[in-house]
């Protein structure tokens, strides 16, 4: 049995994989949007192709974030560790804090134009919500179960990987969630400086006075947004059903974050 | 199996284990009993160094467990407490398979060691191994929690309130079997508990302390008999003295001869479930009848309540 909101979500999908493949077939549907007999499709590029490298760039950031932030999360919860996470804490807040758009600006000059400098700053943003989700997913564990842990006999690596980490798992992927959702909507501004994205589409709508430019831009990022959030949630959903009715999985830590414009 | 020598752990200022001097035989229950504080759990915690001493010696079948890896040493010695600790994302059957696992056994070994213990620990291995264990009763997550600790068949049980979490009825049952099955495996258990009762019924041996110290070490009837000071006999209850003291014994040993009307007892009852059990009905005397059934003798009142006195 197919349930409702499964079934939207595939329909959505599959509009979304059409409108890719043929604009030109939608061209009616969003001429309505348009003044003057300007083209109701953007023109100055593929879609699929704008589309993909916004999508790689968002992974690409999200990526390096996950990596970053989860070792650290690691390295902070070991005992060796534990002085470096007031520190560690600090640095990645500043990471949070200071706004994507300051982060291209500063970084067009040293990196110059294109996708660079919009994913040192998709990563420097994402690091936040991963840090934190990662932090509180393997310092809340239960502490009968981590001692249960050593006093089986596990080495401290063996506790990492076949104990904490999975059980912290749906709070770690609760955590790449919102650093993906957020950064492929930030990824947008990308295109300020010459980075290919969804943005150009958008950004040209705005400069051109063309609507449907910016509705389909702004609408293939939102939909984007969505599906990809969705199978986060699913996959933190199955990482989390084998442990039973877990408080922490349905939670996330870093909620009310807002994307940034 | 066990030698303690000058074990002291120190934290800040205080010593909440101070200088306990302690062997333990091989095949044996030793339960250590106190209050809360008394240093008991961390007495117990040493041995497979989850707390570290501060001074002394610990040696566990002849090694010396300050000398050894700490995992390699945990992974002999089994390991059980009062919130079970099972890991919430393995099944039943894996969590059992922990140590075994660890250790490096071959699947078909682990799988029928894993199907033994259940069977031994009477979880049906067709409708459990496969569960997670929040599916399970508080009862039968205590049970997984024990075998998983007597998986790799350690010489050596250490447990920490095991029953802690069970209600009455279960918590005797669980009891009994705990006892029923070191009889069968000759595992020596080292149990901390701050229940008297629950000492004095699986005790070969107990271990009383207080404030870091090691107050008195005996068997049962000793404690009993002659506490080593206030604070021991304080524990006992001087209400409970006589009637602890008849659990220990068996109607079997208060046998005398001649006949008596009613329901027969066993003579493998304790005798403080023959004097219940007068009580009761209302009886002078019960005859007594043995494992198979045939009759030895009368058990009386005096009989029995001569065996509660402090023996002189």
């Amino acid at each position: 049995m197919i349930r409702p909101g499964l079934l939207l979500r595939l329909v959505v999908f599959t509009a979304l994989i059409a409108f890719l493949a043929m604009p030109d077939r939608f061209a009616g549907l969003l001429a309505p949007l348009t003044d003057n007999g300007a083209p109701a499709i953007y023109n100055q590029g593929s879609l699929v192709s704008l589309t993909l490298s916004h999508l790689f760039t968002v992974a690409l950031a999200t990526s390096a974030a996950t990596i970053v932030a989860v070792g650290l999360a690691i390295f902070v919860t070991r005992p060796a560790g534990a002085e470096f996470l007031a520190l560690s804490r600090a640095a990645v807040n500043i990471g949070q804090t200071f706004p994507p758009v300051a982060v291209l600006a500063l970084s067009v000059p040293a990196m110059g134009f294109g996708e660079g400098p919009t994913r040192l700053a998709l990563f420097l943003y994402g690091l936040l919500p991963i840090f934190e989700n990662s932090l509180v997913g393997l310092s809340t564990l239960p502490p009968a179960v981590v001692e249960s842990a050593s006093a089986m006999g596990m080495t401290g690596r063996q506790r990492l990987l076949k104990v904490e980490l999975p059980l912290a798992m749906p709070l770690i992927i609760e955590g790449i969630r919102l650093s993906a959702v957020i950064g492929l909507a930030t990824a947008t501004i990308g295109s300020t400086v010459a980075a290919k994205g969804l943005g150009e589409v958008i950004v040209a709508g705005l400069q051109s006075n063309n609507l449907a430019f910016v509705v389909q831009g702004g609408v293939i990022t939102g939909i984007l947004a969505v599906l990809i959030s969705d199978g986060f949630q699913i996959l933190a959903r199955r990482t989390s059903k084998r442990r039973g009715a877990s408080p922490q999985a349905s939670r996330p830590a870093t909620d009310g974050q807002q994307a940034p414009v | 199996m066990i030698d303690l020598s000058h074990l002291t752990k120190v934290y800040g200022d205080t010593a909440v284990v101070d200088d306990v001097n302690m062997h333990v035989e091989a095949g044996t229950i030793t339960v250590i009993v106190g209050t809360s504080g008394s240093g008991k759990s961390t007495l117990l915690r040493m041995v497979n160094r989850l707390v570290e001493p501060t001074k002394g010696r610990i040696l566990v079948q002849g090694r010396d467990v300050l000398k050894m890896p700490a995992y390699e040493l945990r992974r002999s010695i089994g390991y059980a407490i009062q919130s079970h600790g099972l890991f919430p994302h393995w099944t039943v059957a894996r969590n059992i398979a922990t140590v075994p696992m660890l250790l490096g056994w071959d699947r078909k070994k682990v799988a029928a060691r894993v199907e033994e213990l259940m069977e031994l620990f009477q979880l049906d291995h067709a409708q459990f191994a496969g569960r997670y264990p929040h599916e399970l009763s508080g009862g039968q997550q205590q049970r997984v929690g024990v075998a998983r600790a007597m998986a790799a068949k350690p010489a050596l049980l250490l447990m920490d309130e095991p029953f802690g979490a069970l209600d009455p009825i279960i918590r005797g049952k669980a009891q009994a079997d705990l006892k029923a099955i070191q009889r069968r495996t000759g595992t020596t258990i080292l149990l901390v508990t701050h229940d008297m009762d629950e000492a004095i019924h699986l005790g070969d041996r107990i271990a009383v302390m207080d404030a870091g110290q090691l107050k008195q070490y005996a068997p049962a009837a000793d404690i009993l008999a002659r506490p080593a000071d206030a604070f021991v006999d304080d524990l006992i209850g001087t209400a409970d003295r006589p009637f602890h003291y008849l659990t220990l014994g068996t109607l079997g040993s208060a046998v005398e001869p001649g006949e008596a009307d009613g329901a027969p007892l066993a003579a493998s009852a304790s005798l403080y479930e023959g004097l219940g059990a007068l009580l009761w009905s209302g009886r002078k005397a019960a005859p007594v009848i043995g494992d198979d059934g045939a009759p030895l003798g009368r058990v009386s009142l005096s009989g029995i309540t001569d065996r509660a006195a402090q023996p002189r």
